[in-house]
């Protein structure tokens, strides 16, 4: 066998805030990728760091933990993982990773780590602070009491990250034998474990037995564990109170290390951070600056990446009309013109406010403001049945609902979590926006009244209507949902750091990359399709159309650009969508809407950036003469009333539509798997669209 | 006799809602359970 | 009346006498949160909630319910010279 191209694998454990993920773009540089675990939407990254001539580590930087008891989602993998010997990720030697000023909370997981009996090094990161800290450490008196080798690594100067490789390759020569004795708590209760099941590790079968008490029952399939319920000599509570003691013992061991090993002068410490919470979390600045930050981050995600949209907007429509040009005339090249192209254009419009997003979230997370920001609101939103810590979901909602569920994971309250989610998609999304600016454009005027633009106005009453109608619901759920578990909140405060320009660079362009290939393939399957459902039909008529209509017009001298109108609308009418949209149209009417508005609604609810697209594909297969969708539809007449089909009352009524309804199935599949039931997803949809015909329809027959 | 891009046009169309019924009525695993179908007090 | 963390006034200290451990996530004593572990109250967020802890070094908020379920002997401190 060939042992020379084997790469040591290696994962990054630590607790959040511990500099975790800049010691990983240390090691790896560009040289990782993003992934998901199995089944589940937990972020998996790794990555391959070259350790000397010929040997590589494969890195896998697990989920940020606080200690070996998941307490969410996140956590459940890297224990999953560390008790699964067999798996494929099962490292050869685990890298922890500490902040050297919370070295003794951190070390808590160093020691559970210690006693599953890994080859395990410890990184003491953020060495650059200690002179500032006045803290001093004994390398060696703590190697000694820690049974293992230490790297002092400083990710932000990039200090120490040899070292980190040079025991990376030399793993085998460290020692597995743990530094804490945990069945110390309660010998005999241990030893019956062990006898019960000699051939397990001891502290494995522990994590076991309180995973299930505490947490989610671990995938049995994937771990290959004991059935130890039949070992229930233990009450959940008497569990409970021994897994203080084992808190307790862990950290009397630490400190008792510590002591040798580890001196800090206090009278050099305080300072910056202090000041800072003073003013970041006071009773008056603190929101002044909150929406300050959110003002800008506003601006930013619709000013500035305006130029950019238009740019690609026009780069795409220029394309299309190239790739019409240049590729021999067929329906694969109305496909590419028509459907493929203004599909990929739909998903890449997208990237400079989702960038823009993950930019300022990044930043924020990064510098320890958003924790602070998690403290000041969560008196507030807990009224509404929300956490302190749905702020971040709630505001990343504003670019996009999929990775604001996502970020939904750390809300310790299943009941506060499970509200966030449901509300969220209420939050105007930047689908949404494409919609808005329209219908805006469209319907109301462009004049000014005392100084503000109506147009303006309007769009910012629909991003008001959006989070009014986030937290009413949010308010509702809370007096409905019944639930028996406390809720609890535990939220780490973080030093205040600047963020590191390659952290948050990468977190933009992974996370781009993420919404792009994610949400962009659906986008362009669902284009693809719904192109061929206009250009195509079931009957006669459609196959026929140039000829019934030719036949029909015959002798009003119509000009060969009206008549080929004729022919395209009369086609339309008769393809397949057309043929769903005149099947919804009596729904739809009381809301003002005609077939082609009810062809975009229906498309829409694959996903809301369909809608103008869609629109643009029906009104311009119409016309051959040039002008922009906008004309196109300006010119649109309503068949009941002989009146413009856009007009204040519809305009209304569709934007109040799109407010409120829930379409994007990305959204639904991903709550789906985010509640692992049908259930939620299922009510979000039926309420959000009831909510939405009504009130399109109030708004309707009220201004008409 | 069906040109070579209508042909095109079936494979694209075919692919696209293969991908799409993959994706959403076909999910690859069941995934476990998670802290969230019970009030399980997650802690 | 027991006095607890959430009794403590701002810039006061504590040390841990008694958790009422079935009803405290493990979280929190991983967190250090144990009897016997000095407390500081550091900052109260506005509408006195929640609160912004130091717990043997560990700097965290809890919220108000919580800290008055953890009963704190306080440490009446002479001023430091």
């Amino acid at each position: 066998m060939i042992l020379t191209n084997k790469q040591i694998k290696v994962a990054l454990i630590g607790n959040p805030n511990t500099g975790k993920t800049s010691v990983f773009n240390q090691l790896t540089g560009l040289n990782q990728k993003v992934g998901n675990y199995p089944g589940i939407t937990v972020e998996k990254k790794e990555g391959i760091c070259k350790l000397s001539r010929g040997v590589k580590a494969h890195i896998l930087d697990l989920p940020g933990t606080y200690s070996l008891n998941a307490t969410s989602l996140d956590e459940n993998v890297v224990i999953e993982l560390l008790l699964n010997k067999n798996g494929k990720d099962y490292p050869d030697v685990a890298v922890v990773i500490t902040d050297v000023e919370n070295l003794k909370r951190n070390l808590l997981l160093f020691t559970q780590i210690k006693d599953l009996k890994l080859p395990t090094i410890l990184v003491i990161n953020m060495a650059d602070r200690m002179d500032r800290k006045g803290i001093s450490l004994d390398i060696e008196s703590l190697e000694q009491k820690l049974n293992t080798r230490i790297a002092l690594v400083s990710s932000r100067k990039g200090t120490g990250i040899d070292k980190i490789k040079e025991l990376i390759l030399d793993y085998r020569s460290l020692s597995t034998e743990p530094c804490v004795n945990a069945s110390a708590i309660d010998q005999p209760y241990f030893e019956n474990l062990q006898n019960a099941f000699p051939e397990h590790e001891l502290y494995k079968l522990w994590l076991v037995i309180t995973q299930d008490a505490n947490f989610v029952e671990l995938n049995r399939h994937a771990v290959p564990v004991p059935d130890t319920s039949s070992f229930n000599t233990k009450s959940r509570s008497e569990l409970k109170r021994l897994q203080q003691r084992e808190a307790i013992h862990r950290y009397q061991f630490i400190n008792g290390t510590l002591k040798e090993g580890y001196k800090t002068d206090i009278h050099a410490a305080k300072g910056l951070r202090a000041t800072l919470d003073r003013i970041l979390t006071h009773k008056v600045w603190g929101y002044v600056i909150f929406f300050a930050i959110l003002l800008l981050m506003f601006q930013a995600i619709f000013k500035w990446s305006e130029y950019p949209m238009d740019f690609i907007d026009q780069s795409f429509a220029s394309l299309s009309e190239w790739a019409k040009n240049v590729l021999p005339a067929g329906v694969f090249t109305n496909l590419i013109a028509e459907g493929l192209i203004p599909g990929i254009g739909g998903v890449v419009i997208f990237i400079p406010q989702i960038a823009f997003l993950f930019l300022f979230i990044s930043i924020l997370e990064e510098s320890g403001y958003m924790s602070r920001v998690v403290f000041l609101m969560d008196k507030g939103m807990r009224r509404f049945g929300l956490s302190g810590k749905s702020v971040v979901p709630l505001i990343s909602g504003a670019a996009c609902a999929i990775p604001a569920v996502m970020a939904t994971r750390n809300i310790e309250s299943w009941k506060e979590r499970l509200i966030t989610i449901l509300v969220t998609p209420f939050m105007t999304c930047s689908a949404r926006l494409p919609v808005y600016l329209i219908i805006i454009a469209l319907v109301i005027p462009d004049e000014r009244f005392m100084g503000l633009n109506y147009q303006g106005l309007m769009l910012m009453a629909l991003y008001l209507i959006g989070f009014i109608a986030a937290v009413g619901s949010a308010y509702i759920l809370h007096k409905l949902l019944k639930t028996r578990t406390r809720s609890f909140f535990v939220v780490e405060m973080p030093n205040y750091k600047i963020p590191l320009f390659k952290n948050v660079a990468i977190t933009v362009v992974e996370k781009t990359k993420s919404f792009v290939f994610g949400a962009g393939k659906i986008i362009l399957a669902i284009s693809i399709i719904l192109w061929f459902l206009a250009s195509n039909g079931p009957s006669e008529r459609f196959d026929n159309a140039e000829q019934i209509i030719t036949e029909r017009h015959q002798g009003e001298n119509l000009s060969e650009g009206e008549l080929d109108t004729e022919i395209a609308s009369y086609q339309l009418e008769n393809s397949y969508i057309g043929i769903v949209g005149k099947a919804i149209e009596p729904v739809i009417q009381p809301l003002g809407y005609d077939w082609k508005i009810g062809i975009a609604l229906v498309s829409s609810f694959a996903a809301r950036e369909v809608f103008v697209g869609t629109l643009a594909t029906i009104y311009s297969v119409g016309s051959e003469e040039e002008g922009t969708i906008k004309n196109r539809m300006a010119k649109e007449t309503n068949p009941q009333t002989g009146g413009k089909l856009f007009n204040l009352a519809s305009g209304v009524s569709l934007l109040l539509f799109y407010a409120f309804a829930m379409q994007c199935m990305s959204t639904l599949a991903i709550v789906k798997r985010e509640t692992n039931s049908w259930k939620w997803p299922m009510i979000q949809l039926v309420f959000m669209s009831a909510i939405a015909y009504v009130t399109a329809l109030i708004a309707y027959q009220v201004l008409k | 006799m069906p040109d070579i891009q209508t042909i095109l046009v079936y494979i694209a169309v075919t692919i696209a809602i293969g991908f799409l019924v993959r994706k959403f009525l076909l999910p690859k695993r069941k995934s476990k359970k998670t802290c969230g179908s019970t009030d399980c007090g997650c802690h | 009346m027991k006095t607890t963390i959430a009794h403590l006034k701002r810039g006061e200290k504590g040390i841990i006498k008694d958790i009422p451990i079935d009803i405290i996530p493990v979280k929190l004593f991983e967190m250090g949160c144990l009897p016997g572990n000095e407390v500081e109250l550091l900052q109260v967020a506005p509408f006195k909630d929640p609160l912004y802890l130091n717990i043997n070094g560990s700097f965290l908020s809890i919220r108000r319910e919580t800290a008055l379920l953890i009963e704190v002997e306080k440490i009446n401190e002479t001023p430091e010279i």
